[in-house]
């Protein structure tokens, strides 16, 4: 039962950090139709901001997480002027945002190298005891985190008239347009928001996951496979997805071994793209002519 | 059969005359000669390097460049051919041709495997699924461990043979050039046919694609697999060169490279492949002292590459051929097409199968809804043979619905659509093309790229396939369905009477020529049932004249026309019927002149105005257009 416990809880924790990746992806997807591959290399980016900051500059934890949210978001703002806005077609974005992650990813290793670097948890790292099976502080944060996250996003877009334009947007982008919604500042403010959240979500798992830019690889696919398990686009659908696909890598890795759990998770992503393409909260759109 | 698809021209004249396939055929002999020139070992070597790379680079641009989908996981497939081939070869099998078809078999597979599920979401889901097929390198061959050496590499690999003899460093540098050889040859000719037009059209317009009856998601998934298979070769080219294959060989920075060479030499070509191969071979990837940085450096180039350099080298190369051979002086194929025999150019559409029984588009009972709003409410109406149907109505009448439910973009949520007495499939527009029914676009859809006579002939290829393999060996089969889809192009651009060259880029023509091609196009397939979505917004006088010669004309031919049309005086001069719409419903049906005269549609669609000819004008059309996306 304790054993379960712990498995359980460390599976919710990896997933949501899964599902955080999720988040972000659908959060850019929704108001610009567009992949954000670089979104997991934009957490890395803030786990070593977080580094810098707890690590090296020991600065206080609210300190701490201004800094990392402000240098994401503004990284994230820099990367939509640059991949995105110059770019018109989305074959061609999907180019130059796996170009934007790779400068990230090349630019963290220059500056850190690629050793992980531990990052202190700002919640502590006495574990404690919950149902019997012990857990860290840092996975109850993270789990709670990814839960509040899709809760804010999910209020963001249905009560605000940002989030609204951006469900307009996400339906039929021409017809937004002619009502009004300005398009590209809510594609900027996407990103901006995005990346506040990958700054966030760097900072609390970089205790777990250490500061290291090849984790950003590993996290893009899970957080896809996440992303397509609840639905290409569905907020909620990117939590439970997340949580999903951590707790069966966990059980993977627990009954399995280590290696098995990459290739688990992708059979299941294409299973699921085989059979149910638009996932479990999706829906697929009818053309347009 | 795309002969004039873009490609580098060659300034000389002498060589302009010599056939196409000429020089890169003498390239590859030349360079299968060079070590008898006096190429060193080394240097052998390196080009056996170059010509690994510029088939991984290649199988991806068929993927990327040509079908649009992202492979990133060609580092993945390398290694399935490596492994396979080390494999063999370390278990005594060390014939190369045998390693090859294996090696090549075995990543088809894989691209099957992973492209099916793969490419059923968005074109970002094969580009994750296929980056996902990297990280699993390690953990793959850790868990064959006794079968590929783990993480400590596959070694024991014994000297290749072929027919029984080893094979020298030597014979290993002419096999690698040939195989990289007879690889492109391949594309070439995969591209130059059919199939390159209908790449074109799934990346750029994938509607007007399924409105011409091709297999969207079966070409992307072929384009993808079969990306796949020079990497099988390229895999055994390594485990041969290399006698020893590890894992961290097939890594993400690999992906990378491959992707930055892409764009570098042009995603979008055949040869492209090479320079970029050659570039990153002889730079980055020989420099140690450039490892730190060379994330940086890729990562940078792959955002200004693909910003700047669409076309990458080969674009360039492109550019200055063209400029070169306009200098020179006008080229005949500039020259408008005046050849062309213009009498009776109906004369092609009247023959066929069994005119005589009038075929006939019936509608019954269709009704569409999206979320609330009723956008066709139990709409019937058929449609005859050899007469030409106005379907008018305000804006959101559900015009446009209607043409989208029976060339199966929308499935309806009740009802039946037959042409001839025989059910079409609902929903399944590439089905529906195939049946005979053609049809042309509120926004003319022209992909970039195309000249006028490649669009226009992309109408007819879904009468004339053939399969991939007649293709490539360019069998009688395929050079008969060239000329015959040559031919239907032919006739149909004698119909329209277009005035400009057959070799311009039909997507930079003005809107007026544009539809004209687009009509042409619908009619280069034959169809037994034409749509036309405000064909003639847009059009000036003259044009609109000829528009309506074209139509009357394949009417006669037995044609059933149908015209979603805003111009009144235009509909009213033209059709034989007119079939009124409002909020989804039919109020009319019958001839203009009765039309005209009924009070419904007076009230309903004319409005105030006394006499529909005065209802109209090109701009109030066109307005109307920008608009309309919300029919």
């Amino acid at each position: 039962m304790a054993s379960t416990v712990t498995l359980i809880i460390a599976g919710l924790a990896l997933g949501a950090i899964y599902a955080l990746v999720a988040t972000g992806y659908s959060i850019v997807y929704l108001a610009s139709e567009s992949f954000n591959f670089a979104h997991s290399q934009l957490m890395v980016a803030g786990a070593f901001v977080a580094y810098e900051m707890l690590a090296v500059a020991k600065a206080p934890a609210a300190l701490a997480i201004l800094a990392t949210v402000a240098c994401v978001a503004v990284l994230a703002v820099i990367e939509e002027r640059v991949a995105i806005r110059l770019v018109k077609d989305p074959h061609t974005q999907l180019l130059t945002t796996i170009g934007v992650a790779t400068l990230l990813g090349g630019v963290c290793t220059v500056i850190w190298g690629d050793e992980p670097l531990f990052v202190p948890p700002i919640v502590g790292s006495q574990a404690v005891n919950v149902f019997g099976g012990n857990v860290t502080p840092t996975d109850i944060a993270l789990i709670a985190l990814a839960i509040a996250v899709t809760g804010f996003v999910m209020l963001l877009v249905k009560r605000t008239r940002a989030g609204l334009a951006i469900l307009a947007i996400a339906e039929d982008p021409e017809a937004a347009r002619l009502v009004g919604v300005n398009n590209r500042a809510l594609v900027l403010g996407a990103f901006a928001f995005s990346g506040a959240i990958a700054g966030l979500a760097g900072l609390f798992m970089a205790p777990q996951t250490f500061a290291v830019v090849s984790s950003g690889q590993t996290l893009s696919i899970q957080g896809f496979v996440a992303a397509a398990l609840g639905g290409f686009g569905s907020i909620p659908g990117g939590l439970i997805g997340g949580f999903a696909t951590g707790i069966i890598s966990e059980v993977v890795i627990r009954y399995a071994g280590g290696v098995y759990a990459n290739t688990v998770v992708l059979a299941l992503l294409l299973t699921f793209l085989l059979i149910k393409p638009s996932g479990l909260f999706g829906r697929l759109q009818e053309r347009v002519v | 059969m795309a002969a004039s698809q873009s490609q580098p021209r060659l300034s000389a004249a002498s060589l302009a005359s010599l056939p196409s396939w000429s020089v890169p055929l003498g390239g590859v002999v030349l360079i299968a000669l060079l070590p008898e020139l006096g190429l060193s070992l080394p240097d052998q070597r390196q080009v056996i390097l170059i010509a690994i790379l510029t088939l991984l680079v290649s199988g991806l641009n068929l993927s990327l460049g040509y079908a649009g989908q992202l492979a990133l996981g060609q580092p993945a497939i390398y290694a399935v051919g490596a492994y396979v081939s080390g494999y063999l070869g370390a278990h005594g099998h060390t014939n190369i041709l045998l390693q090859l078809a294996a090696a090549m078999a075995a990543c088809l597979l894989i691209g099957v495997i992973t492209g099916v599920p793969g490419l059923r979401l968005g074109s970002w889901s094969l580009a994750m699924v296929s980056f996902g097929l990297i990280l699993l390198v390690p953990d793959v061959t850790a868990m064959l461990g006794s079968q590929t050496g783990g993480a400590l590499g596959l070694s024991g690999i014994e000297t290749p043979t072929i027919f029984g003899a080893q094979i020298s460093a030597h014979g290993l540098y002419v096999i690698a050039v040939v195989a990289t050889g007879l690889w492109l040859g391949f594309l070439r000719n995969t591209i130059r046919s059919r199939f390159g037009p209908e790449f074109v059209m799934i990346r750029e317009t994938p509607i007007l694609a399924a409105s011409l009856g091709t297999p969207i998601y079966r070409h992307k998934v072929l384009a993808y697999a079969l990306g796949s298979v020079p990497a099988g070769v390229a895999g055994c080219l390594y485990a041969n060169l290399q006698q020893f294959v590890s894992p961290e060989t097939f890594d993400l920075t690999l992906a990378i490279a491959i992707l930055a060479a892409s764009i570098l030499g042009g995603r979008r070509s055949i040869y492209g492949a090479i320079a970029g191969a050659v570039i990153l071979q002889l730079g980055p990837l020989e420099a140690t002292s450039f490892q730190s940085y060379s994330t940086v450096a890729y990562g940078a180039f792959i955002i200004l590459g693909s910003l700047v350099l669409p076309q990458g080298l080969a674009g360039i190369a492109d550019w200055l051929g063209e400029r070169a051979s306009r200098s020179v002086g006008p080229r005949a194929e500039r020259a408008p097409s005046a050849a062309r025999p213009s009498a009776d150019a109906a004369a092609g559409y009247t023959t066929g199968d069994d005119r005589q029984a009038p075929a006939s588009l019936e509608i019954v009972g269709v009704s569409k809804s999206f979320g609330g709003a009723l956008a066709l409410d139990d709409v019937s109406v058929s449609f005859k043979a050899g007469e030409i149907t106005a379907l008018i109505g305000p804006n959101g009448s559900g015009k446009t619905t209607l043409l989208n439910v029976i060339s199966g973009f929308y499935l309806p949520n009740g009802g039946q659509v037959s042409m001839e007495g025989k059910a079409l499939p609902l929903g399944r527009s590439e089905s529906v093309a195939r049946a005979g029914v053609a049809r042309t676009f509120q926004t003319a859809q022209i992909p970039s790229g195309l000249s006028v006579l490649d669009t226009v002939r992309t109408g007819a290829y879904m009468n004339y396939r053939c399969s991939l393999v007649s293709t490539v060996v360019r069998s009688p089969r395929f050079r008969r369905n060239r000329r015959a889809a040559a031919l239907a192009a032919e006739e149909a651009l004698a119909l329209v009477e277009l005035t400009v060259p057959d070799a311009e880029d039909a997507s930079s023509l003005p809107l007026g020529t544009r539809r004209m091609v687009e009509v042409a196009r619908a009619a280069a397939a034959r169809p037994k049932v034409l749509l036309l979505d405000e064909a003639a917004s847009g059009l000036d006088g003259l044009e609109l004249e000829r528009l309506g010669d074209i139509l009357r004309k394949l009417s006669a031919a037995g044609i059933t026309v149908v015209i979603v049309e805003h111009n009144l005086e235009f509909v009213f001069s033209l059709v034989d019927r007119v079939c009124v719409l409002s909020r989804g419903r039919v109020v009319f049906s019958g001839t203009p002149a009765d039309a005209a005269e009924d009070p419904i549609v007076r009230a309903e669609y004319l409005g105030s105005i006394e006499a529909p000819v005065q209802v109209n004008t090109a701009d109030s059309a066109r307005g109307q257009e920008a608009t309309a996306n919300a029919d």
